[in-house]
């Protein structure tokens, strides 16, 4: 693989397109910057210089339109396509690069889950063996998490450069993963998050977000995040996987009713601020924010902000995390008794299950380091690993069995003594929130 | 000077991971304490029950985190802690240092024989108006801080006016030394700016992006604050040679303390500035410090040294550091950055985790940082910023603006 010096980003507008041009710009790389208009492009520009907070950056990025694409293509090392995320949208722009590039010229897609071979399909031997999926997680510039993933025909040293590429000079925490539906991060995190969009509407939308909220390691509560990633993008997402997967959860995938019966009228999240998603945020008249959980029965947001029962168990754990008795905090998890701990087993348990699962010569990555890498620093959860190591591998088991789970054979397989957790450096406290 | 002829040994340590925000993960100091301490322990292979006595450097947990008595949450840590004698030390920015001071002289005394010198704040809890208030602190208060709006940057800039009156200073050169520290931040995996983006280009610029904030110094002058704690394990010959047969080594392959320096200065900066009107060294008695530990670890000068981390609070007092380290003549700091002398791959590379500037500056913890690195160095340990072959690393740690100083030489006789 030639050295990379100049890096092409088509769809330089987007969130994903901007955040991976600043990503680049940030580390030195020549980058052009690529939209529908030049105009376009250059509020890219402007998004990237606000995420990296320097003015300098722009005297490395270039700005245009796919006009010029032909033209920058044919100078470029890298081209990173960032286009929306739909098979028919970007299957043109591939037939363009293909025709564009030079012999050895690397193509990547920061798709979040298309699948890699169908991309590659038809083009030419050398762009098949020089494409590959990088999948960076938003904000680039902060996430430092990334997918990468082969097609049938990348060639391997093309993809062991782009791996060093991404740790070495860009920073990144790299998965290697199959190319496989949503590729390990957002099939592992979006069956949680869609389960707990399921359990939300028995439980409640405010009682599900304290239940598996940030004390049960993750920096944000479950149906926010959704809120956050935006409705939209959560049904691409797991209806993806629902449609071309068939695994032990896959009930999981199915959207709620709810969900896609408020999508119809606009309920996109917190992109839709107007009409909502989860919650309705507002502000009272002297600027106090506050929230109102939507009830999905009705498909009504509440009138009054949510109060939760708070559960003995929840506080106890956060009051031990907060004090940094992690340890002490996860076997209380393991032996609180009560339906609301027993839903809160089986949903983080199920996290770890089925995390562990997508190990494996056919799965999704070879070892439990992936699933660790990319939660830890994709989501910023707390890595199933983590979770195994704290709570002891055979009580993991154990409680699994009991609330009905399969246990992964990388889980029973583990030799007696030895920690899931292998990824060096990682301070595992920081994933454990004690408020 | 006194003779200090008992060794005492380093063992290794833990630093946390200086971008989390510990007040975001709703946490109390004790959960910084407790990770530090339980890193420590995992790290060096020390069992809490063989834990002789611990000292804590901190400079202002009453005002941060509204909690005193910090020695005492060491013992929080582990049963087998009980009973363990603790205490805090206090020297702002220097704590770190004076905790390990303290702990080596105890070693020394021959008292105990196995020490955990822990350094910790905690600074997030504030904005940084307030934070910077708190800071102030370190200064005389009410003659230089009270009512200024971060008044440290502003104490810094004045030591670089003083440098540009004396010798003449060029800002392009205290860019550098900014981007050089974020440079190595970045392959430091501890850092907080490991994903901060830097370049000289953008040191140099000004703006909305980089704006003054007193005096000469810039944002990208300044070292930011952060939270973070830092351990090191001390002992004595004889604890540090059965725990070396322990680990399948031998008493030679473990680094020592060679040499260490500690002055204290007036606390005003005028009044340093006064004192020294005459004097090459813009601030002597760190100067007389540096030379005290060369003198402590039987060294001729900075060249027997492979290495420093210094304390670069701001772009200014790595560069005072330059010329008092004796890398150039007093006042020409700039050429050592010019001839790359201080970079990663130069003769004397300084700050390769990236200081205070890359690596971030939790006041408290900073010394013991610092030692925790000159360590990593020293034992082909640093990983992605290892200064290859590093036999001897200096650390400069001060206290204030320019007040207390600490120099420690850690490493291997010839």
């Amino acid at each position: 693989m030639r050295d990379t010096r100049r890096v092409v980003v088509l769809g330089a507008n987007g969130t994903m397109g901007s955040g991976s041009g600043a990503l680049f710009a940030a580390r030195g790389f020549d980058v052009a910057m690529l939209a529908r208009t030049a105009d376009k492009a250059m509020q890219g520009l402007e998004r990237a210089r606000a995420a990296v907070r320097s003015d300098v950056i722009q005297k490395s990025i270039r700005c245009g339109s796919y006009d010029d694409l032909e033209k920058e293509v044919a100078e470029a090392d890298l081209v990173l396509e960032a286009v929306s995320e739909n098979m028919d949208v970007k299957a043109p722009f591939f037939d363009r690069i293909d025709r564009a590039r030079k012999p050895g010229t690397v193509v990547a897609t920061v798709s979040s889950g298309l699948s890699i071979a169908e991309m590659a399909r038809g083009r030419t031997d050398d762009f098949r063996r020089h494409f590959l999926g990088m999948h960076l997680f938003n904000p680039p510039n902060v996430i430092v998490g990334t997918e990468i993933i082969a097609g049938p025909e990348t060639d391997p040293t093309v993809f062991e450069s782009c791996g060093t590429l991404l740790r070495k000079r860009l920073g990144r925490v790299v998965v290697a993963c199959r190319d496989l539906p949503a590729f390990a991060g957002n099939r592992i995190g979006f069956k949680v998050l869609n389960e707990c969009a399921i359990l939300a509407e028995q439980r409640g939308v405010a009682f599900v977000d304290y239940l598996i909220g940030p004390y049960t390691g993750r920096a944000m509560p479950p149906l926010a995040t959704i809120d956050l990633v935006g409705w939209d993008v959560h049904a691409a997402i797991v209806d993806n996987v629902f449609a071309n997967t068939s695994d032990e959860a896959h009930e999981a995938f199915r959207m709620p009713a709810y969900m896609r019966a408020l999508m119809a009228k606009g309920h996109l999240g917190n992109k839709t601020p107007k009409q909502g998603g989860f919650f309705l945020r507002s502000k009272t008249p002297d600027g106090k924010r506050f929230k109102l959980p939507l009830d999905p029965a009705a498909m009504a947001y509440a009138q009054t902000p949510a109060s939760v029962t708070k559960v003995r168990f929840v506080e106890e754990m956060k009051a031990m995390h907060a004090v940094g008795r992690y340890r002490d905090a996860m076997a209380l998890f393991l032996r609180a008794e009560g339906p609301e701990a027993e839903l809160a087993r089986k949903v983080i348990l199920g996290y770890v299950s089925y995390a562990l699962h997508r190990v494996g010569p056919e799965e999704v990555v070879d070892s439990p380091a992936g699933v660790d890498g990319i939660m830890g620093f994709g989501f910023n959860w707390a890595p199933p690993s983590v979770l195994v190591d704290l709570f002891g591998p055979k009580p993991t088991m154990a409680a699994m069995r009991e609330v009905g789970l399969p246990v992964p054979p990388v889980l029973a397989s583990l030799p007696d003594g030895e920690r899931m957790f292998t990824l060096r450096g990682a301070n595992i406290g920081r994933f454990f929130v004690g408020k | 000077m006194a003779d200090n002829t008992k060794a005492v040994y380093v063992l290794g340590g833990y630093q946390t991971d200086f971008a989390r925000n510990w007040f975001k993960e709703g946490k109390h100091i004790v959960a910084l304490i407790r990770e530090a301490v339980q890193g420590t322990l995992d790290a060096t292979g020390v069992d809490p029950a063989e834990l002789q006595v611990a000292h804590v450097g901190n400079f202002a947990a009453e005002l941060y985190a509204m909690q005193g008595h910090l020695g005492a949450f060491v013992v929080e840590v582990d049963p087998a802690l009980r009973g363990l004698p603790t205490s805090r030390h206090e020297a702002a920015c220097a704590s770190g240092s004076i905790a390990a001071l303290c702990a080596a002289a105890e070693i020394e005394a021959g008292r105990y024989d196995v020490a955990l010198v822990l350094g910790v704040e905690q600074m997030k809890t504030v904005d940084s108006k307030t934070g910077g208030d708190f800071l102030g602190t370190a200064a005389w208060y009410e003659r230089e801080a009270k009512g200024i709006e971060f008044p440290f940057p502003k104490l810094f800039g004045k030591l670089g006016d003083e440098y540009d009156k004396r010798y003449g200073l060029k800002d392009e050169h205290l860019a550098r030394i900014s981007a050089i520290n974020y440079g190595n931040a970045k392959l430091n995996p501890n850092a907080q700016t490991r994903s901060w983006f830097m370049s000289y280009e953008h040191a140099c610029s000004t703006g909305q992006f980089n704006a003054n904030i007193g005096g000469r110094i810039k944002l990208t002058d300044c070292s930011q604050v952060t939270d973070g704690a830092a351990g090191i394990i001390l002992a004595s010959a004889t604890f540090a040679s059965a725990w070396a047969k322990r680990k399948g080594t031998s008493l030679d392959r473990i680094p020592r303390v060679l040499g260490w320096g500690h002055r204290t200065a007036p606390i005003e900066f005028s009044e340093k500035v006064l004192e020294s009107k005459e004097q090459p060294y813009v601030l002597p008695h760190t100067r007389r410090a540096i030379l005290d530990a060369f003198e402590r670890a039987r060294l001729p000068g900075v060249e027997k040294i492979d290495a420093i981390e210094t304390h670069d609070c701001f772009t200014t007092s790595e560069y005072m550091a330059i010329d008092h380290f004796g890398l150039t003549q007093p006042g020409e700091s700039w050429k050592a950055i010019e001839e790359d002398v201080i970079a990663l791959g130069g003769k004397c590379p300084i700050n390769p985790s990236g200081g205070l500037i890359g690596a971030g500056h939790p006041v408290g913890a900073t010394g013991t940082r610092q030692l925790l690195d000159a360590f990593l160095q020293v034992t082909d340990s640093a990983g992605d910023y290892q200064v290859p072959s590093a036999r001897r690393v200096a650390t400069l740690n001060i206290g204030g603006s320019g007040t207390t100083s600490v120099v420690h030489v850690l490493g291997f006789e010839d």
